[in-house]
């Protein structure tokens, strides 16, 4: 929702800019699925290494995509992405595969193709809103920042890393589709301290290893990220994002 | 109800909370690509912590220099770069002051609560090439105990602490300020109190026949050297310490550690070799010949545990503890803001905003798969929190630009949230929080559970 007193032409950019984020959406998930489609497939194959490279596949889909899963799609991203001791979802058939090395994945495997199917599914249609948009950033961005000293979200399978790397390009193709053009014509230099904040960002997770990602450093880009981009809400017509889904 | 049976009672009381630590724990750091070894275990899902009791705010409150120090003492960016990326600061082990008697950390440890300062993994370049890990002490009454570390090598305690920062944790050269502040901070720690000491350490009040029978003993000089007796270095009149080293032939020359609250710093010896008192006895007995009979071992160990209790050991951890801390660290950007002090406020920012991403953690998310209830309050309480770290943020930033004017009211703001909105948002949200024990049990047992299957192939 747009609010009051925003120029028309600013919206009406905003609008069309989250519709071009669309496809990058149904790519991503669309890679999800595929990917969990074929460690489904390996895996009733026996062919853990198989299983294990679909499943990091599907995963690199779903962590691109979290900008939207997150505002638009909660109840989904719970049973997907649901965490730690879950009965399906990624998190699940991760603990099975590169946990206890077994490929009986199938029950929880078919439950997330069910799942990300749904989703795919709805893509087309769903009625995708500049703020809902900037709101998933802004909330991504901040998750980024939190600590992996603990090996992070997926520290079974050790491809947390890969995650945040996925996570943080996802932050730069929605904001780069959808905000940066309006912003820069709203403040110029605001634009460009929100691109070297993600272009920063991305530096610090190019590191070789999770423990060689520089956390402090990290933590400070992803706050910084986070304040440019509240600040940024305002200058695009939109209303200040919530850390939390379901907070307004 | 004589005072043995209280003393007896207290006992069980706190072997209870040990139990429940123990129960609560057993979740070390595990999974691939962890910063620290695998199967670390720092005990920081503990929900009963020490208390901690400041000699300054028996008469009035903390200064700027003991807040800051706590603040440096509890912030991982004044050490190296393995304990940063690790989110070690000195309170990791030393928690609320009191050793972690949890800690363990595999070739770096040989039991919990012990830790080799010299080993290879936050400065190799001090690693001696031995495994020589030294027993995590208590900081109570660290002012009255000079000298300082296990060997008492460091007569001043500003010396000792810089050597940890830089040589031991391969830490940045801090700032003569901040060294300053830790020492206050670390000298403001007090002992807790224990009435059953009266002046000159003598046992007062209530006192049983077993632990006066000990008392003697323990001033009794020992039948082969009558020059040595207990209270010889445990000088009761001097918080049970001599200030010196001794062989008590447990390898070497070691200084005598205080009595002081030492029902809660086990395990002891330099090493921490020995899990209670009567292991220390016995061993006295044996190294110096005592002939001890078993009444006199059970009488000394009556005595020691007299002399090593104190009130209200440990707090429950919650939003509110978590707060005062917070609240306290505070002063120190009350401080540092309107003076420019942008090294303090960078400091204070990073500090105080991981302690707030760690409190918010505490309040799981809508995927977290082991809670259920309290959806809406739990996301109002992470939301509440998430904005003070952003809050905080935009402070850092404003100094740092010289904006203090936006800084100054940013401060105001942050102040008002964590005066009012913040603490009833966490009350509220409470009862689904991993403060609940049912929670806290059922979260740690989930996470448990997720990563025991990373050991089935294994």
């Amino acid at each position: 929702m747009m609010l009051s007193g925003v120029p028309y032409a600013s919206a009406g950019v905003l609008d069309e800019g989250a519709e071009r984020y669309r496809p990058y959406m149904i790519e991503g998930i669309g890679s999800a699925l595929a990917g969990a489609q074929a460690l489904r497939e390996r895996a009733a194959a026996g062919d853990l290494a198989g299983a294990k490279k679909a499943w990091i596949s599907a995963r690199a889909g779903w962590e691109r995509s979290e900008v939207f899963t997150t505002g638009f799609v909660p109840e989904l991203d719970a049973k997907i992405d649901a965490w730690p001791n879950a009965d399906s979802g990624f998190h699940a058939v991760e603990a099975k595969l590169f946990g206890a090395g077994q490929t009986d994945v199938d029950k929880d495997a078919a439950a997330l193709v069910e799942h990300l199917n749904d989703l795919h599914v709805k893509l087309k249609d769903m009625q995708l809103t500049p703020q809902g948009l900037l709101d998933g950033t802004v909330r991504l961005a901040y998750e980024v920042g939190e600590s992996k000293a603990d090996g992070g979200e997926s520290r079974i399978s050790g491809t947390s890393l890969d995650d945040m790397r996925n996570n943080i390009a996802g932050i730069d193709f929605a904001y780069h589709t959808i905000f940066s053009a309006p912003l820069n014509t709203a403040d110029g230099k605001l634009d460009e301290m929100v691109t070297t904040r993600i272009e920063l960002l991305e530096a610090i997770v190019a590191a070789p290893d999770l423990p060689h990602v520089d956390i402090p450093r990290l933590r400070r880009a992803s706050e910084e990220l986070v304040v440019a981009l509240q600040i940024a809400s305002a200058k695009l017509g939109l209303q200040r994002p919530t850390l939390e889904a379901q907070a307004r | 109800m004589n005072s043995s049976w209280l003393r007896l009672a207290a006992l069980a009381s706190g072997l209870l909370v040990v139990a429940s630590l123990g129960r609560a724990l057993a979740f070390p750091v595990d999974g691939n690509q962890t910063v620290l070894p695998t199967r670390t275990e720092l005990n920081e899902d503990a929900l009963e912590k020490p208390r901690e009791v400041f000699q300054s705010e028996r008469a009035g409150v903390k200064s700027y220099m003991v807040n800051l120090g706590d603040l440096a003492f509890n912030s991982p960016s004044i050490l190296g770069d393995v304990a940063r990326q690790a989110g070690v600061s000195c309170g990791t082990c030393h928690v609320n002051g009191v050793g972690n008697a949890k800690f363990f950390m595999p070739k770096m440890s040989t039991r919990p609560g012990n830790f080799d300062v010299t080993g290879p993994l936050f400065n190799p370049k001090a690693n001696n090439l031995v495994l020589d890990p030294v027993r995590i002490p208590s900081l109570r009454g660290a002012r009255y105990l000079a000298p300082y570390g296990s060997d008492g090598r460091s007569a001043s305690l500003r010396d000792f602490i810089r050597n940890v920062i830089v040589n031991e944790f391969a830490g940045p050269e801090p700032s003569p300020a901040i060294i300053d502040a830790i020492v206050a901070y670390v000298q403001d720690i007090d002992f807790l109190p224990n009435p059953t000491l009266g002046p000159g350490g003598r046992l007062a009040g209530n006192v049983s026949q077993s632990e006066r029978r000990g008392e003697a003993l323990f001033s009794k000089p020992f039948p082969h050297d009558p020059g040595l007796s207990c209270a010889a270095c445990h000088a009761p009149s001097a918080a049970f310490v001599d200030h010196q080293q001794h062989d008590v032939g447990s390898g070497g020359l070691f200084k005598t550690p205080t009595l002081r609250n030492a029902d809660f710093n086990a395990p002891y010896f330099h090493d921490g070799r020995f899990d209670s008192f009567d292991q220390v006895v016995d061993h006295f007995d044996s190294a110096f010949d005592l002939a001890l009979s078993p009444q006199d071992k059970r009488d000394l160990v009556a005595y020691l545990t007299a002399v090593g209790d104190g009130v209200q050991p440990y707090e429950r951890d919650g939003a509110g503890a978590t707060l005062k801390e917070i609240n306290d660290f505070n002063l120190v950007l009350a401080t540092a803001i309107p003076s420019g002090d942008k090294a303090i406020v960078a400091l204070a920012v990073d500090t105080i905003g991981q302690e707030l991403r760690e409190l918010t953690e505490r309040y799981p998310d809508r995927k977290n798969t082991s809670v259920s209830g309290g959806a809406q309050q739990r996301v109002m309480a992470r939301n509440s929190l998430k904005e003070l770290v952003l809050t905080l943020r935009r402070i850092d930033i404003a100094v740092t630009e010289g904006r203090s004017a936006d800084a100054a009211t940013e401060f105001r703001n942050y102040r008002y949230l964590m005066a009012a909105a913040i603490p009833a948002l966490l009350a509220g949200a409470e009862p689904w929080s991993l403060f609940n024990q049912d929670v806290h049990d059922q979260h740690y047992a989930a996470l448990r559970q997720v990563m025991q299957s990373k050991h089935l192939s294994h």
